[in-house]
């Protein structure tokens, strides 16, 4: 067992490549934030058509999971796009 | 007229002139995992079975091949982003992430995987922002409430003392997983193993507590494709 000390901790950075790097990362956050959000409405909505139109409670858990997806996407999504914006003003 | 060529460059250039926070771009992944939960909803046709029982096995082959060649140094470490300076010359955390997902989607009980992979994908991040901001007594205590909540929430069916006993153990075992660091081994693999071992063996003992198994979470969905 070990203990991480800060540096390691660090991320790995090389100004050479980040630009293209970072651009890759752009490309790939519609799909980042965007699948999350479709798959915890998909969820909520399986529940609603056989919960709630169906009448049948045995799909609570998909509305509780569903619900937990976007809420806990949400909260991460925020200050990762919020991130994103300010250090772009910087430049 | 408009031109396309000095569009795309100017677009390309103010794209690299933008930054993005590794921290928070590595919190936004983990969160991403929560995703895969889709495995369980997909209806039950056999096209379907056949996508499931294939595409979670390639990607990670896939990944696993990736990192063969970063570490053989065929491709740079500087090409992958949000890399941490300890994962440079070492199997790099999203591996691990990748291949407990799979064991667990293909080898558990969805009521043992699924906060196993919830306590990886949101309970990691949120003891992650713990630690950057409290102090480790915080960590443990809102780290292992946290975790617990997951198995709460899931087990939801069960009986109540079997509910008590399998968030308790649950949440005991993401916590230590997350909080004991090992070189060659990430707390992303740990934090979702270690729960998942713990209540197998509280799955296996079910029937011998006298008590019935816990119905599934999710079902496959009933769209007709």
């Amino acid at each position: 067992m070990i203990k991480m000390d800060k540096n390691k901790m660090k991320y790995v950075k090389n100004h050479y490549y980040i630009s293209r790097l970072i651009r890759t990362e752009i490309l790939f956050t519609p799909l980042l934030i965007g699948l999350p959000l479709f798959v915890g409405s998909f969820f909520i909505y399986d529940w609603y058509i056989r919960g709630v139109v169906g009448n049948c409670t045995a799909y609570k858990g998909e509305l509780i999971l569903g619900i937990i997806i976007i809420i806990g996407n949400i909260a991460f999504d925020i200050p990762f796009i919020k991130s994103l914006r300010v250090l772009s003003k910087k430049k | 007229m408009v031109n396309v060529a000095d569009k795309l460059k100017d677009a390309k250039k103010r794209i690299n002139s933008l930054d993005f926070d590794a921290h928070w771009y590595r919190r936004a992944f983990h969160s991403f995992g929560a995703s895969f939960l889709i495995y369980y909803l997909l209806p039950d046709f056999d096209w379907i079975n056949l996508l499931k029982l294939w595409i979670p096995p390639l990607i990670v082959l896939f990944v696993i091949f990736l990192e063969v060649f970063r570490l053989s140094g065929k491709i740079s470490s500087n090409y992958f982003f949000g890399l941490r300076m300890y994962e440079k010359k070492r199997v790099g955390s999203y591996v691990f992430f990748a291949v407990a997902i799979l064991i667990l989607l293909r080898f558990f009980p969805q009521q043992i995987a699924i906060p196993c992979i919830l306590c990886a994908t949101l309970g990691d991040p949120i003891i992650g922002e713990i630690r950057r901001r409290y102090s480790m007594n915080y960590v443990y205590i809102i780290g292992f409430f946290i975790c617990m909540y997951f198995f709460i929430i899931t087990w939801f069916k069960a009986d109540v003392f079997l509910i008590i006993l399998v968030s308790v153990v649950g949440g005991l075992g993401a916590l230590i997983g997350e909080i004991k660091k090992f070189w060659w081994l990430d707390d992303d693999f740990m934090i979702q193993m270690l729960p998942a071992l713990l209540l197998l063996i509280i799955w296996v003992s079910i029937p011998y507590l006298g008590l019935s198994y816990p119905g599934d979470i999710i079902y496959p969905s009933g769209l007709t494709w």
